[in-house]
C-alpha cells in the first residue's frame, strides 16, 4: 500500500513528500524502519510519526473472532451438498463442503470430468441451486450432461431447468479463468438481494492446464500466478460459501514411477480436500467404466479410504476394501 | 472489491510489473488513483506504457470493454445443448467408429489419434480432409480442412482416391433418392473444388509448428469455412532436439490450450495424430501413446488405433460424453471404412495392389 495523503489521520502531504524523498514510498516501507531514524533525516516529529504507524498497524490488522461466534457462523453458513453418489458421498463424509476447496486429480481419462459433470447435474436438479462451471479443456459436453439428467427425472421440464441453472465459461488461459472467477466475485457481492438463487458450487475443469504452460525454470511469475489462482479459489469458497471443486492432472514421480496430483507442493497445501481418480486395475487391459477413488487429503476422514464408482449407472458399487 | 485485486493477477508485461511491485504498487486501486501521467512519471516508464497499463486494469474492472467480451461470455447448460444439437459432426466413413464417437468426430474439440506406424493414422485424417467437405443437403458439414503435416507422410494421390471415391458415393444417394439441391450440390462436389479445398501446411521441426499454430488464427478468420484443422504427427517434432524436458512440457501444454482455443472460437474441430511409445514398468513394458502424462490430457477425445491379428481395431480411450468402446474398421483403397462382413469385399482388398502386405510386426 502506497503512502499517500487521507490514509490515516495526520498523514499530511509534507509528510508523504518527506518520507517519498527519503525513500519510504510504502505503508511497509515506514512500518519496518527505524522510526528515529527516519525523523532525523526528514526533520519530522518522532511523535508525529510513531501515532501515525499506530493507526496504521490498527488499520491494516485483522480483529479477533470469538470462537464460538465462528461456530455459530459456521452453523448457520456452511452446507454440505451431496455429490449424488453414496459411495462418493461416503468418501467425502456426506458431500462437498462449502466454504473449502475440493480437488480431484487422476490420469486422463480416469473420468475427472465425469465427476464434475455428474455432480453438476446433482446439485442442480436435486437439490436445485446454481453452479458455475468453468471449462479450461473443452471438455463440458452439455450432451452427457443431458443424458445423466434424463437418468434422474423424466420430466422435460425439470431437465431444462437444471439445465439453465448450470452456467458454463469456456476460458483457455489463466489470465481470463481468473478474470472470470473476479468478474464472479464481484458481482455476487454487489446483489445485495440477489434475484436467483446464489452460486453453490464452482467447477474449475482443469485448474492445471491453464497453470502449466505458465510454469518452469525460466519463468518465476508462474509460481506467483498460481498462488493468486490459489488465493482466489479459497476467498472465494469462504466469502460467498460456495463449494469449489477444482481437477488437477497427476506427473509420475521420477523415483519410484508413483502418480502424484500435478503442480507440485506448494499448491498441495490449496485443496482442503484431495480425491484420487484412478482406472480398476482388475481390469485393465479391458476398458470398463468402473474406477476408483481414494481419498489423499481430508480434514475430517482418515486418508487412504476408497471407494468404486460406476459410471455407467452411478449406483455405489460393493465397495472396494 | 474488483479495486482490491492484487496487480501480479494482471496480464501486464513482466518488466512493467516489476517496476510497478518495485514503486510499491500493489493493489488494481492504488494504479487507477494516479492518473497515467503521474504513474509514467512515478515508476519511470513512458506515457504510452503507462497508458496500456491503465487499459488492461480498466478493461477487466469496468465489465470487459475490451473487444474480447465475447471470449468470456456465459453460457447456460442449455444454450450449450442446443449449440451442440445443431453443430454435427464430421463423419468418419466408418459407421462403427462413428457410432462409438457418438456420430463422428465432435466439432470444438480436441481429438488426438494415437496409433503405432502403418496402422492407418494419416489415412484416417486424409479421410477427414475429405468428410468435412461433404455437402449440407447429405447431412455433411460443407467445410474445408486445414492440414498441417509434420512428417510429410500427407499423400495427395491418396486423397484424390478417397475424394472421388466420396464423390461418386453422393451420386449414387443422389440417384438413389433423387431429390432438389442433391444436384446443384453435386456440381459444386467435385474433385477439383474439394482438393482446392485443403490448405496444406508442411512443417518441419517445433518452431514452425508452434509458429503456424499460433498464426492459424488469423488465416482461419480469413477462411470461415474452415470445419477442421488436422495436425498430422504432433509428437513426431517433439520427440527429438529437446534437453530440456520441462521446457516441452511447457510449450506441449501451452500448444494444447492454444488448440482448443482455435477450435472454441472458429467451432471446428482440432484432429491430432501421436505415436506410440514403449513404457517400461517395474515387471511389464506396455505401449502407451508418445508425449508423456501431462499431454494426455491435452485431447478431450483419444482414440488409439491399434492392430490384433490381422485386425485393425479402434479403441475410444476418453471421451467426456461417450463409453470405452473398441471397433474394427478397415483401409480399402477408397478409404477409411467399416469391416465388411461378405467376404467380396475381403477379396477384393487382397488382390487390390496398392494396397501393402500386412505381416504382423513385433
Amino acid at each position: 500500500m502506497i503512502l499517500r495523503v487521507g490514509l490515516c489521520i495526520g498523514l499530511t502531504t509534507e509528510m508523504v513528500q518527506l518520507l517519498k524523498d527519503n525513500g519510504i514510498r510504502t505503508v511497509l516501507d515506514l512500518v519496518s524502519s527505524d522510526l528515529e531514524t527516519i525523523a532525523r533525516k526528514c526533520s519530522l516529529s518522532y511523535k508525529a510519526l510513531v501515532a501515525i504507524r499506530r493507526v496504521l498497524l490498527a488499520q491494516f490488522s485483522s480483529f479477533p473472532v470469538n470462537g464460538a461466534d465462528l461456530y455459530e457462523e459456521l452453523k448457520s453458513s456452511t452446507a454440505i451438498l451431496s455429490t449424488g453418489s453414496k459411495s462418493l458421498d461416503k468418501l467425502l463424509d456426506a458431500g462437498l463442503y462449502t466454504g473449502e476447496v475440493t480437488e480431484l486429480t487422476g490420469a486422463p481419462g480416469s473420468g475427472k470430468t465425469q465427476v464434475c459433470l455428474h455432480i453438476a447435474a446433482n446439485i442442480s436438479e436435486s437439490l436445485k441451486q446454481r453452479v458455475l462451471y468453468i471449462d479450461s479443456t473443452g471438455g463440458f459436453t452439455a450432451t452427457r450432461l443431458l443424458q445423466l439428467l434424463q437418468r434422474r427425472t423424466e420430466n422435460e421440464e425439470e431437465q431444462v431447468e437444471a439445465l439453465q441453472r448450470i452456467q458454463v465459461v469456456r476460458v483457455f488461459d489463466a489470465y481470463k479463468v481468473l478474470d472470470v472467477l473476479h468478474e464472479f466475485r464481484s458481482t455476487v457481492a454487489q446483489e445485495v438481494v440477489s434475484a436467483s438463487a446464489p452460486v453453490k458450487m464452482v467447477v474449475v475443469d482443469s485448474v492445471s492446464a491453464v497453470i502449466y504452460p505458465l510454469l518452469g525454470s525460466r519463468q518465476p511469475d508462474g509460481m506467483a500466478f498460481m498462488m493468486h489462482v490459489a488465493r482466489e479459489l479459497k476467498t472465494l469458497a469462504k466469502e460467498l460459501g460456495v463449494a469449489v471443486v477444482v481437477t488437477n492432472h497427476v506427473t509420475r514421480d521420477a523415483s519410484c514411477g508413483q502418480v502424484k496430483p500435478a503442480l507440485g507442493r506448494s499448491w498441495s497445501f490449496v485443496p482442503s480436500t484431495r480425491v484420487l481418480l484412478e482406472n480398476n486395475k482388475e481390469s485393465c487391459g479391458e476398458t470398463s467404466n468402473r474406477r476408483i477413488a481414494s481419498l489423499t487429503k481430508s480434514p475430517r476422514q482418515p486418508v487412504g479410504i476408497q471407494v468404486e464408482l460406476d459410471f455407467e449407472s452411478w449406483e455405489p458399487a460393493e465397495d472396494a476394501c | 472489491m474488483e479495486q482490491q485485486r492484487e496487480l501480479g493477477s494482471f496480464s501486464l508485461p513482466p518488466s512493467l510489473r516489476a517496476k510497478l511491485v518495485a514503486a510499491g504498487f500493489q493493489t488494481a486501486q492504488e494504479v487507477l488513483d494516479v492518473g497515467p501521467c503521474e504513474l509514467s512519471k512515478e515508476i519511470g516508464i513512458s506515457k504510452q506504457e503507462a497508458l496500456e497499463i491503465l487499459q488492461v486494469i480498466k478493461g477487466d474492472s469496468h465489465g470487459n470493454e475490451r473487444g474480447s467480451g465475447n471470449t468470456v461470455r456465459k453460457y447456460t447448460a442449455l444454450e450449450l445443448l442446443e449449440e451442440e444439437q445443431v453443430q454435427g459432426f464430421i463423419v468418419t466413413f466408418c459407421s462403427a467408429l462413428d457410432d462409438i464417437l457418438g456420430g463422428g468426430v465432435p466439432l470444438m474439440k480436441v481429438t488426438e489419434i494415437c496409433g503405432a506406424p502403418g496402422v492407418g493414422k494419416t489415412q484416417l485424417c486424409m479421410q477427414l480432409a475429405v468428410d468435412v467437405q461433404f455437402p449440407e443437403c447429405f447431412g455433411g458439414l460443407a467445410g474445408e480442412a486445414v492440414f498441417i503435416d509434420t512428417e510429410g507422410s500427407f499423400m495427395v494421390d491418396r486423397v484424390v482416391d478417397m475424394a472421388s471415391a466420396c464423390v461418386q458415393h453422393c451420386h449414387l444417394i443422389a440417384e438413389m433418392h433423387p431429390e432438389e439441391g442433391h444436384q446443384a450440390a453435386l456440381e459444386t462436389f467435385s474433385l477439383e473444388n474439394i482438393l482446392s479445398h485443403i490448405y496444406y501446411f508442411r512443417c518441419h521441426d517445433y518452431v514452425e509448428l508452434l509458429a503456424q499454430v499460433y498464426l492459424l488464427s488469423d488465416f482461419l478468420s480469413e477462411h470461415a469455412k474452415v470445419r477442421l484443422v488436422v495436425i498430422d504427427g504432433v509428437a513426431f517434432p517433439f520427440r527429438h532436439d529437446f534437453e530440456d524436458l520441462s521446457l516441452r512440457t511447457r510449450l506441449l501444454n501451452g500448444l494444447a490450450q492454444q488448440l482448443i482455443t482455435i477450435a472454441n472460437d472458429h467451432t471446428l474441430a482440432v484432429v491430432l495424430t501421436n505415436q506410440m511409445t514403449t513404457r517400461i514398468g517395474q515387471n511389464c513394458s506396455s505401449l502407451v501413446p508418445a508425449l508423456g502424462d501431462s499431454w494426455g490430457h491435452a485431447a478431450t477425445i483419444r482414440v488409439i488405433l491399434h492392430w490384433e491379428n490381422k485386425q485393425r481395431l479402434a479403441t475410444l480411450y476418453k471421451s467426456p460424453s461417450q463409453k470405452e468402446s473398441t471397433v474394427p474398421y478397415c483401409v480399402t483403397p477408397h478409404g477409411f471404412r467399416d469391416v465388411q462382413l461378405p467376404s467380396p469385399a475381403l477379396a477384393e482388398n487382397k488382390t487390390n495392389p496398392r494396397k501393402r502386405p500386412r505381416v504382423e510386426e513385433q
